[in-house]
């Protein structure tokens, strides 16, 4: 019955390049974002927006409105009173807003009209009346002496205080032989990406049901919120993910505007789009907050770091959102880059009238890191020590756990340090660099996920299902939301690859609430790792499943099977079958068959016990150390970037040609917040200056230097086939090895970012003019 | 006002009742349906909406439609040939030029007006002709790769 | 959708009927759009009806006369970026052109409407809802300037690439008006206020740009300051035209955008004339070019680094001009 076989291998898909699997549909323009998807039935949804950035409401007058024709639906912040926000204590913001508006372009009032002329025009005969409140745009402004609070519960307008101590601090900087201490000032900046926001809600008044199509990371959590906020049953609303335009964290939240997409659909009883500016998406942000550090570090002469003392300030803008969380991860990740022994911090979150701020790549320990990493080379300077002796002298030996209850099971760094010393030729060249020439080096980690979801259940961290009828082809049904960094592609190769069999078996259906499993969604880099996992279980599930099978059929022990992917076979023998005989006989036994794979994070890697311990804990880190060269032209202040060498730590790499693209991205997105880009707001008025794409300076191809990178590869114990994160570590690092850079051509560091032309040049004429100072002293 | 625009758009003749006042990608997105070209920002910052007309690129967000009259406007739905991918969606697929993709269309049609005017060109010239078109994805790297993979290969 | 107010689109063939319509009330001339279209995006101009310029034929032309030239209005900026006798004998202006923001605007944009281009201030090139909110300014619907609140005056900032190219190489235009023509210096085309910074009268438009034979021995550039490698408006963009012997200036013309008003031709340095190229002679450069420019707040780049840096590129193409050989 069964015919000798010549087994090949396996296919193996796991570690090789893999071109994205939905890459032909991006490349040809057949990609439907969800402002492409077919919508000319849809009733525009425009917003009306705060014209102050902080103010009473005392009047709503909409009836002129109303009664236009072609207005389907009016509303305000008095159609939803439900509180929505991310943690459970900290929901505080409304979509619409209600007595109260707290930054410029906060949403006040909606329509859906027949179309967009129409709907801006209703938009002008809705009436609002304000009493003004004191606008705050600065920290320091919103927590001084007598400010009004943005917020009832938080008199002095701090969202959070933080306040941690581990080991023993003022024995450690006794210890130390140099303690430094600096500021540091970190403008905000902004996600930008390339996709505009946009949400399409369909409402079906006759069965009560709600679908939105959204830009969202989280569909899971916007379907949450959106049923609450609407007060719906979740089970009468669906969300679904089509192709996102980049994320970055912009979209790790539900955003006001989906809330008001179905607001509107309901009650115009129909179905409503609701597309923003790029400038109303500037005003969405939910990014990185503008932040001042004061650093003090204790080091020893060998370069070891014996304490380390940090104060965060952070302007969270007008709500909670992710603020707890950043605030909290500023402190945690501290740890677990190098050796700490003694640690306070304290970290304040601060409410003031700007957009809320929220997690950005690199959440939370991007300033953070360039502050630590600064001070290390500026010690390591002062000591007489090389920037890689100095790092070197702190490096963590796996497995290890921190202070803070952080536990590093793989540790790739010194390798990574290794590499990118050697190939940028830093001992051969840092010292010989012509005039203006100069080279830095610093390191930076991130999570592979929160440990600790933000919306925590008890539910496993990830769920992946997969789907085998009798065509053969599997379907790999996944929450995870694909927004550019090749998820779906991921999750694919790694089912496959436990399969054994080539990707062209499989597809994959993402972040449809109607179809794919619940998943918490695409942040804090917990795809990779958890999902995969999930894929991984999954993908063995399923292979046993036909091992069962082929056991069956070729009347031996599952055990004695082995899976050759496209073959199974009894071990040690020609006896086998084909996938597809396989599939007929497991099919012909269950039916169709669905596994499920799911992935827990063991509970000791869930972090520590005390308030705030569950911010910083993951499952696994990932490590990156990068060199950048720089050249300074010292006659206008300008820096061109010409050579940027990165090693990243991921693990394993599932997919290094996607590897190399999230570690290009990082790398360079750093070298935006480094070099330029910031957002800016009038003092008096909470007005966002920058809100656009000429004056929020996202580099262009032009400036944007040759990123060499190496893949270095710990293999986790906990991670699928090994691997941990590969999109967020590398983008700290990118600003202290930038700005040592700098200092190295200029032997200016200026404790503010971005370092643009305009401060460096400033610096300049003040180091000229000391210098010509100290020749003429010195010439008397 | 409205008047009838008459051209040839992706290779194909077209005529449709347009106002003085759509713009080109407004037309193309919202008449013709051809959605590949993107809105990125408020007016001509992103070139993400690049586009030809008549073998050039333009912003398609910053030109009126009803100027395209008699001319050849053609969008990413056009590259290619019987579904077949062309030489640079090919490269940006395989290199990875692409990751999110919401600004791809935009660089291969930037990238395709340099490749029919230079064939062969340096890393330079890459540079100078995808510089009006952001990408917030890849840092650029393998999007050059992506453009010199595709003059590599014969058209 | 993006919406834009209601207009009328006319396309004349002819100048003299372009000239006609843009007499008319509420009407505007449109060349590329590159400009004006962003700014109707942004609720900056309503205009009832947009003269289309690009039909008329005798607008489209380069013409050489001798090494003198006359461009027309209406050459894209991608064609004069591109012409290799332009690269070759007027390299300032094909850099210029270069430097023009992406790609994408180029080819569409024109030499007339990037010498008629509006000025720019960070209180006006916004969104209709971001200037009411701040009470709009002096240079739309508002009666205060943002930037300098006592005065009565509009700082926005011009900041065409062209012009100083232009200007430097004492160029003219060709302006028409409803029945005839005039030709006037480039500089006279423009005014010291940022709210009306075109010496043009309703019905007139440029029409072309000529440009003298240039000084025998003239060497020639144009360098711009700005945030990143392209797209950007220059933070400062500065013209050099000179004739050097054996390091000593013979004549020197610069030129500037971005810092003030309108596009400005360096006063003063026909004093140069006779002098060696060095320390001092820059350094007296630097300082003539900080004295003339007045950038003001109307970019989010601090005003001081626009005066510094106009005079570091300043001093940084006379000297390598100066001294190639």
């Amino acid at each position: 019955m069964t015919k000798p076989v010549h087994a090949v291998g396996p296919v193996r898909t796991a570690g090789r390049p893999q071109p994205l699997i939905d890459g032909v549909e991006k490349v040809t323009g057949r990609a439907l974002y969800t402002a492409d998807l077919p919508s000319a039935h849809a009733l525009t949804g425009e917003i009306l927006r705060s014209p102050v950035a902080h103010g009473e409401i005392i009047r709503i007058d909409t009836a002129r409105a109303r009664a236009l024709p072609g207005v389907r639906a009016v509303i305000t912040g008095a159609d939803c009173d439900v509180a929505y926000g991310v943690l459970p204590i900290a929901h505080n913001e409304f979509p619409l807003a209600r007595g109260k508006v707290r930054y410029w372009g906060e949403a006040v009032a909606a329509v859906a009209a027949d179309d967009a002329r129409i709907a801006r025009e209703a938009l002008e005969l809705i009436e609002v009346e304000y009493r003004s409140l004191p606008v705050y745009t600065t920290a320091a402004a919103a927590r001084a002496e007598g400010a009004v609070p943005l917020h009832a519960d938080k008199p002095d307008n701090i969202e959070r205080e933080v306040s941690h101590v581990f080991g023993d601090v003022d024995g450690g900087f006794a210890a130390a032989d140099l303690v430094r201490e600096r500021n540091f000032h970190y403008a905000e900046v902004a996600h930008a990406q390339m996709e505009p926001d946009c949400t399409l809600a369909e409402y079906d008044p006759e069965r009560g049901r709600l679908t939105l199509h959204s830009v969202t990371q989280v569909p899971f959590y916007v379907h949450l919120t959106v049923a609450q906020c609407l007060k719906m049953d979740p089970a009468a609303v669906r969300v679904v993910k089509p192709f996102v335009g980049g994320g970055f964290g912009h979209r790790t939240e539900t955003l006001p505007f989906e809330v008001i997409a179905a607001l509107l659909a309901r009650a115009a009883g129909a179905t409503v789009k609701v597309e923003l500016s790029r400038e109303q998406t500037f005003v969405v942000h939910r990014a990185r907050p503008e932040t001042d550090i004061r650093l003090k570090v204790g080091m020893k002469r060998s370069g070891e770091i014996t304490a380390v003392d940090a104060e965060v300030v952070q302007r969270g803008g007008a709500y909670a959102g992710y603020g707890i969380v950043t605030i909290l991860y500023a402190g945690a990740l501290i740890h677990a880059l190098y050796r700490t022994t003694a640690v306070k911090y304290r970290g304040f979150r601060v409410y003031a009238n700007t957009p809320p701020c929220g997690p950005m790549r690199g959440h939370g320990s991007v300033d953070m890191r360039h502050a630590f990493e600064t001070m290390i080379d500026t010690m390591a300077g002062e000591l007489g020590l090389d920037s890689f002796a100095a790092r070197r002298a702190n490096l963590i030996t796996p497995p290890y756990r921190t202070i803070n209850d952080l536990q590093v099971n793989s540790y790739g760094l010194p390798e990574c340090l290794d590499w990118v010393e050697q190939a940028s030729g830093w001992k051969r060249r840092k010292d010989k660099l012509p005039p203006g020439h100069g080279m830095g080096v610093a390191c930076s980690h991130y999570v592979s996920g929160a440990a600790k979801p933000v919306h925590w259940t008890g539910e496993p961290h990830a769920t992946v299902n997969l789907r085998l009828d009798f065509d053969g082809s599997i379907t790999l049904l996944t929450g995870a939301a694909d927004i550019g960094q090749g998820s779906s592609t991921l999750l694919a190769q790694v089912a496959a690859e436990a399969l054994g069999i080539g990707l062209e078996r499989f597809r994959v259906i993402a972040a449809d609430s109607a179809l794919t499993p619940k998943d918490n969604g695409s942040y804090s880099s917990r795809v990779s790792f958890m999902v995969g996992n999930a894929a991984l279980a999954a993908g063995k599930e399923l292979r046993s499943h036909l091992r069962n099978a082929a056991a069956r059929r070729l009347e031996v022990n599952a055990g004695d099977i082995e899976c050759l992917g496209e073959t199974y076979r009894v071990a040690g023998s020609d006896r086998g079958i084909s996938y597809r005989e396989a599939v007929r006989e497991a099919l012909a036994q269950d039916g169709p068959i669905t596994v499920k794979g799911t992935y827990t994070v063991p509970e000791e890697l869930q972090g520590g016990k005390f308030r705030g311990a569950g911010v910083g804990p993951s499952p696994g880190f990932s490590y990156a150390a990068q060199v950048v060269e720089v050249a300074v032209d010292e006659d206008t202040g300008e820096m061109r970037v010409e050579n940027v060498w990165v090693a990243h730590d991921c693990g394993f790499a599932i997919n290094p040609l996607a590897v190399e693209g999230q570690v290009h991205g990082a790398v360079w997105m750093g070298m935006g917040q480094a070099t330029g880009e910031q957002t800016q707001f009038f003092q008096e008025n909470g007005l966002p200056v920058r809100a656009n794409f000429l004056d929020y300076r996202v580099p262009t191809i032009v400036e944007s230097p040759p990123i060499h990178v190496k893949i270095v590869e710990s293999h986790d114990p906990n991670g699928p086939f090994g691997a941990k994160e590969a999109s967020e570590a590398a983008l700290a690092g990118f600003l202290p090895a930038f700005t040592s850079a700098v200092a190295d051509a200029t032997g200016i560091r200026v404790a503010e970012l971005p370092l643009t032309s305009d401060l460096l040049l400033e610096a300049i004429h003040a180091r000229r003019r000391s210098e010509r100072l100290k020749r003429s002293r010195g010439g008397k | 006002m409205k008047r009838i625009l008459s051209l040839l758009l992706n290779g194909r003749r077209r005529e449709d009742a347009v106002a003085d006042d759509m713009l080109l990608i407004d037309y193309l997105r919202e008449l013709t349906g051809l959605t590949g070209t993107k809105r990125g920002c408020d007016g001509g910052e992103c070139g993400a909406c690049t586009v030809l007309l008549d073998g050039e690129p333009v912003l398609a967000c910053l030109t009126l439609a009803v100027r395209c009259e008699a001319r050849r406007v053609e969008t990413i739905e056009s590259l290619g040939e019987s579904g077949r991918m062309n030489r640079l969606q090919q490269a940006f697929h395989e290199k990875l030029g692409t990751q999110c993709g919401y600004c791809t269309q935009g660089m291969i049609m930037a990238g395709e007006a340099l490749l029919r005017r230079n064939p062969n060109p340096s890393e330079t010239e890459i540079r100078e002709a995808l510089s009006g078109n952001l990408c917030r994805c890849t840092g650029y790297v393998k999007i050059i790769e992506s453009v010199q993979a595709a003059a590599g290969k014969a058209p | 959708m993006q919406v834009l107010t209601d207009f009328v689109l006319r396309h004349p063939a002819s100048i003299a009927e372009a000239a006609e319509l843009l007499a008319g009330p509420g009407a505007r001339a449109l060349a590329g759009g590159t400009d004006l279209i962003a700014n109707m995006r942004h609720g900056l101009e309503r205009p009832k009806m947009l003269v289309d310029l690009s039909a008329i034929a005798e607008m489209g032309a380069l013409r050489w006369a001798g090494a003198g030239v006359t461009i027309g209005a209406n050459v894209t900026i991608a064609c004069l970026a591109r012409d290799t006798r332009i690269i070759g004998e007027l390299p300032a202006v094909a850099q210029a052109a270069r430097s023009i923001a992406g790609p994408g605007h180029r080819s569409a944009a024109t030499v007339g409407g990037n010498l008629c281009l509006d000025t720019r201030c960070v209180y006006y090139n916004q969104s209709e809802a971001w200037r009411r909110s701040n009470g709009y300014c002096l240079k739309r619907m508002g009666d205060v300037c943002h930037v300098a609140p006592q005065g009565k005056h509009c700082h926005a900032a011009y900041s065409g690439d062209l012009a100083p190219a232009l200007l430097s190489l004492d160029a003219e235009v060709e302006i028409a008006m409803p029945r005839s023509t005039r030709r006037a210096p480039l500089a006279e085309l423009y005014r010291d206020d940022g709210a009306r910074h075109l010496n043009l009268e309703r019905g007139e438009f440029v029409t072309a740009v000529h440009l003298p034979a240039p000084l025998p021995g003239t060497r020639m550039a144009y360098r711009k300051s700005r945030a990143r490698g392209a797209i950007d408006f220059p933070l400062a963009g500065v013209a050099v035209a000179l004739a050097a012997s054996a390091g000593r200036i013979e004549f020197l013309r610069v030129a500037l955008t971005g810092t003030n008003t309108r596009p400005l031709l360096v006063d003063g340095t026909r004093e140069f004339s006779g002098q060696m190229i060095g320390g001092a002679l820059l350094e007296k450069l630097g300082k003539l070019v900080q004295n003339q420019v007045s950038p003001m707040r109307t970019t989010v780049t601090a005003s001081n680094y626009r005066r510094q840096v106009a005079s570091a590129l300043a001093q940084r193409l006379v000297k390598e001009l100066g001294l190639a050989t």
